[in-house]
């Protein structure tokens, strides 16, 4: 059906594997960013950190059933899955108690997302309604997570608040 | 600079240890080096080697990206 619509199926499915993958390594990279998020700068941006390093692994998660509903797959191993990566994978800075590295390396990695999952819906719009409602429920979120990191570099204010409450405002639908 | 035709420009496409170079708008960029550019393909759709002026119109980032690379050439259509 997705075929019919005018989708080349081959392609997306290749897209959304190397989406997962940037999602999965993000994580990763967020993991150990909160174990180094210590001191007065550090602990003041850990909160959506912790926030963004959830909602990256539910982007991971949700990803994976529509990769094989569309006859996909994941690589058999870890180090495949990493090197074909959509983005950039993120590595902690040479020093961990520089922030504004720290921030840098995430922001970078936000607007990575944000043009992954933009190009995503361009080419599923109409199209693939399924995928086109998973990616822009990540990218809704990828773009806050942008806004947050972006703040704190003192690239102006962005308009977006913080969570309140539960994390996946936007993805956890497809979390049920 | 070092004129390209679209033929010569096509061997660039970053395969089997070919540099990957893409043209723009008139001027041919070497952006081997590129994470997203790697193996000579970009983001699954793009391949090296070729001139992106009419498909950057449809990506979801500017054509500025492109400045960052060196300038090997220009474009002869």
């Amino acid at each position: 059906m997705v075929e019919r619509a005018g989708i080349n199926v081959d392609q997306l499915v290749e897209l959304l594997v190397k989406n997962a993958a940037a999602e999965l390594t993000t994580y990763y990279y967020y993991t150990i960013l909160r174990v180094n998020l210590i001191g007065l700068q550090g602990e003041g941006i850990k909160e959506i950190a912790e926030t963004a390093r959830i909602e990256d692994r539910n982007h991971f998660e949700a990803l994976v059933p529509r990769i094989y509903e569309l006859g996909g797959k994941l690589p058999g191993n870890l180090k495949d899955f990493h090197d074909i990566s959509a983005c950039p994978p993120a590595s902690l800075p040479r020093d961990p108690t520089d922030i504004k590295a720290m921030l840098t390396v995430l922001v970078e990695a936000e607007r990575c997302a944000v043009r992954g999952y933009t190009h995503i819906c361009n080419l599923t719009a109409g199209k693939d309604h399924r995928t086109y409602d998973l990616s822009q429920a990540i990218l809704n979120e990828e773009i806050e997570h942008e806004s947050w990191f972006s703040e704190f570099l003192g690239e102006g204010p962005s308009g977006h608040y913080l969570r309140r409450g539960e994390t996946s405002p936007f993805v956890s639908k497809f979390l049920r | 600079m070092r004129v390209f035709s679209r033929e010569e420009l096509s061997r660039y496409n970053g395969r089997n240890g070919a540099p990957a170079y893409v043209a723009h708008d008139g001027k041919v960029y070497d952006v081997t080096e590129s994470f997203h550019w790697k193996g000579g393909r970009h983001h699954v759709l793009h391949d090296a080697g070729q001139d992106l002026t009419e498909s950057m119109g449809r990506a979801p980032h500017p054509a500025e990206l492109l400045k960052k690379f060196p300038v090997v050439g220009i474009l002869r259509d």
